[in-house]
C-alpha cells in the first residue's frame, strides 16, 4: 500500500496541490517561529535578546502551531472525502480498511515531508527578515545572527509529521467506512465539545494570570482558536435552525438557485462544517490577535511611558507578527474553499442536467456563500471577542477593550472578499465544462 | 393559417425530432476521432426509437448532440419544430427544460434531495408552478408512493431509475432521451423499467429515443436504428431481440472488414 501511496502522489501531483500548499504554508509558519528559539539558544546571545525571541517563538509560535494543525486537518478532511470513489474502488478490489488507512496516511506523510523540505528556504528568509525587525526595534542586540538549528529541524518536522498523519488518520476513518451508511456525527460532535471546553478553559486561564505576565496574551489567543474550532463544528446545525425563517426570503431573492442552496444547506452539514472551519478560524483568530495587540499597545501607552519612535516601531513589529499568522489563516481559507468548490463539479453537472442554467448554479453558490459567510463571521467574532474581553479585563481591569470597530470591519471585509471571490470564480470555472462531461466518472 | 399562436396553447409538431447532416469530432488535430459522420434522421411524435451499435459507434454522442448537451461541429437539430443551434449554455438549458427529458444510466439524481424534491426540481428551476399532487401521482404510478421522503441512496437501482423517469415525465417534454437506462440494472428490474418506458410512449404520448447496447432492451422499441462508425447503418421495424442481435453481429463484421480494408 505504501507503493500505491508513492505512485498516486507521483503520478497525480495535481490532486495533492491543496494539501501540499497547506503543508508548505504550515511548515513555513512553524519553522519561522521555531527558528527564533534556535537563534536565542545560539552562543553569545544576551539574556534580554534571548527572552524577546523565546517569548515571540513561544507565544505566537505556540498558537500558530495549533492553527497549522487545525488548518491541515480541515484541508485533509476535504481532500480525502473527494477521493471517496477511488477509495471505494480500492475496497471493491480487495483492499482492507487497514490498507486504505496505510495508503492515505502514507500519502499524507509524503506530502508533509515535501512541504517541510520546500518550506526550509522561505522559513530561513522569513526568519532573517523578522530578526531584522527585532533588531531595528531594539528588542534584540545587533550582533545576533539568525540560526536555523536543531529546534527547527526537530520541532518543525515532528509537528508537521504529526499534523499530517494525525489529520489523515482522522479523515480516512470517516472516508474508509462502507458506503450507504450515514456517517456518524458523534465523534465529530465530541471533538467539537472538547474543543469548546478547552477554549473556555483557555479564556478562563487568562483570569488566573497577572496583568504584567509577558505571556498573558497566549491564554486568550489559544482560547479563541479552540473556541472557533469548536463553534465551527456546531455552526452548521445552528445555520440549519436559522434556515427555517430565512429560507423563503432567500428563495425569493435568489430564485431557483436559492431553492437549491436552501436544500443543500439543510442536508450538507458535514461538508459545510469543513468550509466553515477555516472561515470561523480566520475571523476568530484575526479578530482576537489584532484586538489583543491593540489593547496591549493602548495599555503600554496608558502606563505613562513616553511614546517614542521605538514604541511605534514595537507596535509595528507586534502587528507584523500577528499579521503573519492572520495572513496564513486567510490563505488557508482560500485554499480550502477552492478545493471544496472544485469537488462539486459533478454536483453542478447534475443540477445542470436537471435544468439549472449556469447562472442558476452561480446564484446557488452565491446564496450559499452569503449563508456561510454570515455564519462564519458571527461565530468567529464570538470566539475572538471572548478572548479579547478576557484579556482586556485582566490587562486593563476593564472588560471593554476600548477599540473601535475598524479592525473588525477590516477582518470581515477581507473574509467576505476572499470567500466570495474564491467560491464564485472557482464555481464558474468548474461549471464551464459541458454538463455530461462533468457528471461522467473522472 | 395566419392565426396568432396564443400563449399556453401547445402546438404539437408531427415531427418530434429531426437531425440533418449532424457531424461531431473529438480530439485535437492529428488525432481526430469522428464520432458522428453526417447523420440525418426524423422521428415522429409519439414514436419509441432505440439506437444501437457497437461500442464507439457514436450512439451516446448522437443522443447528447440531439439533446443539446454537446455542441455540434456542423448540421442541424430540430426539436418539436424548433432548431437547436448556436445558442449560449443558458439559452440551451432553457430550451432543454421546456422540451426535453432525460433518463441516464447513472440516474443523476441529486443525493442531497428527497425523491419528491428531485422530481419537482426541474419545474422549480424553470420557475414553473409545482403541482406536488401530480408529482405524487406520477411517483405512485411508478410504485414509489411510500418513498417520497426517501433519499436516492436509500433506494435500489430500479427505484432510482423510476424516480428519474418520473422526473423526466413531470416537465411534459416533447422528447425523452434515455441513455442506457437499463445498463446498471439486473434483467428483471430492466424489464420493469422498459415496461415503464413503453408507458411513457403509450400512456403519456411522449416521444422516446433510447440508446442501448442490449438487444432485449432495443426490442422494446417500435423501431431500432443501427449506427456504425458514426453513420446510420440501417433500421429495423417491430424488432425482436433475435433479429436485433443478428443485425448487430453483421454490423460488427462490417466494422471489422472496414478495419482490414484500411490496413
Amino acid at each position: 500500500m505504501l507503493i500505491l501511496a508513492w505512485r498516486s502522489v507521483r503520478q497525480r501531483p495535481g490532486q495533492f496541490t491543496a494539501t501540499l500548499l497547506a503543508a508548505w504554508l504550515g511548515a513555513v509558519i512553524i519553522m519561522l517561529f521555531n527558528s527564533l528559539h534556535d537563534t536565542a539558544a545560539s552562543a553569545g546571545v544576551d539574556a534580554a535578546s534571548a527572552e524577546s525571541l523565546h517569548l515571540t517563538g513561544g507565544v505566537v509560535g505556540g498558537y500558530g502551531t495549533l492553527l497549522v494543525f487545525l488548518a491541515i486537518a480541515s484541508t485533509l478532511t476535504v481532500t480525502v472525502r473527494q477521493r471517496g470513489e477511488e477509495l471505494s474502488l480500492l475496497r471493491h478490489i480487495g483492499a482492507t480498511p487497514g490498507q486504505i488507512r496505510t495508503m492515505v496516511i502514507g500519502e499524507a506523510s509524503l506530502i508533509g515531508l515535501a512541504g517541510t523540505l520546500l518550506a526550509v528556504w522561505p522559513a530561513i528568509l522569513g526568519g532573517r527578515l523578522l530578526l531584522d525587525r527585532f533588531q531595528e526595534t531594539g528588542q534584540v542586540a545587533d550582533g545576533v545572527d539568525h540560526t536555523f538549528g536543531p529546534i527547527v529541524a526537530g520541532a518543525g518536522s515532528a509537528v508537521m509529521l504529526l499534523a499530517c498523519t494525525g489529520a489523515a488518520a482522522v479523515a480516512v476513518r470517516r472516508a474508509g467506512r462502507a458506503p450507504g451508511r450515514r456517517p456518524r456525527q458523534r465523534g465529530r460532535l465530541a471533538a467539537g465539545a472538547l474543543s469548546l471546553a478547552a477554549g473556555i478553559a483557555g479564556v478562563g486561564a487568562t483570569f488566573g494570570m497577572q496583568a504584567t505576565d509577558s505571556a498573558l496574551m497566549a491564554a486568550p489567543a489559544y482560547g479563541s482558536i479552540l473556541l472557533a474550532a469548536g463553534l465551527a463544528v456546531f455552526s452548521p446545525y445552528l445555520l440549519r435552525a436559522l434556515l427555517r425563517p430565512m429560507g423563503p426570503v432567500l428563495i425569493r431573492v435568489f430564485g431557483g438557485g436559492g431553492h437549491l442552496a436552501v436544500l443543500n444547506t439543510r442536508e450538507r452539514a458535514a461538508e459545510l462544517s469543513a468550509v466553515l472551519m477555516p472561515l470561523v478560524l480566520f475571523t476568530g483568530l484575526a479578530t482576537a490577535t489584532l484586538y489583543l495587540q491593540a489593547v496591549e499597545s493602548d495599555a503600554i501607552r496608558a502606563a505613562g511611558i513616553r511614546r517614542s519612535v521605538e514604541d511605534t516601531n514595537l507596535e509595528t513589529l507586534n502587528f507584523t507578527v500577528v499579521g503573519i499568522i492572520a495572513g496564513f489563516a486567510c490563505l488557508m481559507l482560500i485554499n480550502s474553499l477552492y478545493s471544496a468548490t472544485t469537488y462539486r463539479r459533478r454536483e453542478f453537472g447534475q443540477q445542470r442536467l436537471a435544468g439549472a442554467t449556469p447562472a442558476q448554479v452561480l446564484s446557488m453558490v452565491g446564496c450559499e456563500t452569503v449563508l456561510v459567510t454570515v455564519t462564519g463571521v458571527v461565530f468567529g467574532t464570538l470566539a475572538g471577542a471572548a478572548g479579547v474581553v478576557a484579556f482586556a479585563a485582566v490587562r486593563t481591569d476593564d472588560p471593554d477593550p476600548g477599540q473601535g470597530p475598524w479592525i473588525w470591519l477590516g477582518v470581515v471585509a477581507l473574509c467576505t472578499a476572499a470567500t466570495a471571490t474564491t467560491t464564485l470564480v472557482t464555481a464558474r470555472r468548474v461549471s464551464g465544462v459541458p454538463a455530461v462531461h462533468a457528471v461522467a466518472a473522472a | 393559417m395566419f392565426g396568432r399562436r396564443r400563449v399556453g396553447e401547445a402546438v404539437l409538431s408531427a415531427e418530434a425530432l429531426r437531425l440533418v447532416e449532424v457531424r461531431k469530432t473529438y480530439g485535437t488535430a492529428g488525432n481526430v476521432v469522428t464520432a458522428l459522420d453526417g447523420v440525418s434522421l426524423s422521428l415522429a411524435t409519439g414514436s419509441f426509437t432505440a439506437v444501437m451499435g457497437p461500442s464507439g459507434s457514436g450512439k451516446s454522442t448522437l443522443l447528447q448532440c440531439a439533446a443539446g448537451l454537446e455542441p455540434l461541429d456542423s448540421g442541424t437539430v430540430v426539436v418539436d419544430g424548433q432548431p437547436l443551434v448556436g445558442r449560449g449554455e443558458a439559452q440551451l438549458t432553457r430550451f432543454r427544460r421546456e422540451r426535453i427529458g432525460f433518463v441516464f444510466q447513472q440516474y443523476n439524481l441529486l443525493p442531497t434531495l428527497t425523491v419528491l424534491e428531485n422530481v419537482v426540481l426541474p419545474l422549480k428551476l424553470a420557475g414553473r408552478r409545482v403541482d406536488t399532487e401530480r408529482a405524487g401521482r406520477i411517483l405512485a404510478q411508478m410504485g414509489l408512493a411510500d418513498r417520497l421522503r426517501h433519499r436516492p441512496d436509500e433506494l435500489s437501482g430500479g427505484q432510482r431509475q423510476r424516480v428519474a423517469i418520473a422526473r423526466a415525465l413531470l416537465v411534459e417534454p416533447r422528447v425523452v432521451f434515455a441513455d442506457e437506462p437499463t445498463g446498471a440494472l439486473d434483467s428483471r428490474t430492466a424489464r420493469e423499467i422498459l415496461a415503464l418506458v413503453r408507458e411513457v410512449v403509450q400512456v403519456h404520448g411522449r416521444t422516446v429515443v433510447m440508446v442501448t447496447h442490449d438487444p432485449v432492451a432495443a426490442a422494446a422499441a417500435d423501431t431500432v436504428l443501427f449506427l456504425a462508425d458514426g453513420r446510420l447503418a440501417g433500421h429495423l421495424a417491430r424488432p425482436t431481440p433475435e433479429a436485433v442481435a443478428e443485425r448487430l453481429t453483421h454490423l460488427g463484421n462490417a466494422a471489422r472488414d472496414d478495419v482490414t480494408l484500411e490496413v
